[in-house]
């Protein structure tokens, strides 16, 4: 029972793995799970390709995002020229 | 049509990643890009009283933006131009002399393919909004600036399957986003 749980995980812990495979990760023992789950289950069959294509979108997309010190400044500069 | 209410407080949190982007698409260099955004934000609070609420902060925040990049342009423009040497061919027939010429064009990266990833961006962003920020915001430390898990977890006290947790919510969120609107 405990190896069938162990290899068999629940479709939440699948999703996890999924996403952990996503950043690279996942274990070599979360891959197997995977593989098995998806296997079976249609519905995170449909989410795991769903976010690779989000990881792929994100990649292509060039996202940059804004360096935090800029915000800070900004920030501090627009709470000046209100409390003016 | 509900009005759309303006809180310059919120402007940093909320729209600088999409502004941000918007600009370098534009202008391909980050101080300036900075400089611009940080210009609009005056501008946009000097300007406050003029929001009317017809149309979202961000749209408004962006068409403001807009406007300084075509001055932006401007200025380059008129700085240039004067020394500026043109070298024509005398000759069609000579086209295509310059060994750079005879290269074929990148076919990997077209400027639609460009146009169409910025968008792509922008898209992404949007759709980030709907995220709750606590969210959002270890989304995109994790996804786009590549921080590591365990620095995550230390900034923002929660263990590892907290973070998996949040991660995996933001994703289904944003597939779902993007499946409507993009996929």
């Amino acid at each position: 029972m405990n190896m069938k749980r162990s290899l068999l995980p629940d479709c939440a812990e699948a999703g996890y793995c999924c996403d952990k495979k996503q950043y690279n990760e996942a274990s070599f023992l979360e891959k197997i799970k995977i593989l098995f789950h998806l296997a079976l289950c249609k519905p995170c069959r449909k989410y795991a390709s769903n976010s690779t294509k989000l990881t792929k979108l994100i990649e292509k997309s060039n996202l940059k995002s804004c360096p935090e010190e800029e915000k800070k400044i900004w920030k501090e500069t627009i709470e000046k020229e209100i409390s003016r | 049509m509900s009005i759309n209410e303006i809180d310059p407080t919120k402007w940093v949190d909320k729209y600088s990643d999409y502004l941000f982007n918007y600009t370098i698409a534009r202008v391909n260099d980050r101080e300036l890009a900075n400089d611009l955004i940080s210009e609009t934000f005056l501008a946009g609070l000097k300007s406050m009283k003029n929001f009317k609420g017809e149309a979202s902060e961000r749209t408004w925040l962006i068409s403001i933006l807009k406007r300084k990049i075509i001055d932006q342009y401007r200025k380059i423009n008129s700085n240039k131009g004067r020394a500026e040497v043109k070298i024509k061919y005398k000759e069609d027939s000579n086209e295509g002399d310059w060994l750079e010429e005879q290269a074929p064009d990148r076919f990997d990266k077209t400027a639609e393919d460009m146009m169409e990833n910025e968008e792509l961006g922008l898209a992404i962003l949007n759709c980030m909004e709907i995220l709750p920020e606590k969210q959002a915001k270890i989304f995109k430390m994790k996804t786009i600036d590549g921080v590591d898990t365990e620095t995550i977890c230390n900034e923002f006290h929660i263990t590892p399957s907290n973070l998996w947790v949040i991660i995996h919510r933001a994703r289904m969120t944003l597939a779902q986003c993007l499946e409507k609107n993009w996929f």
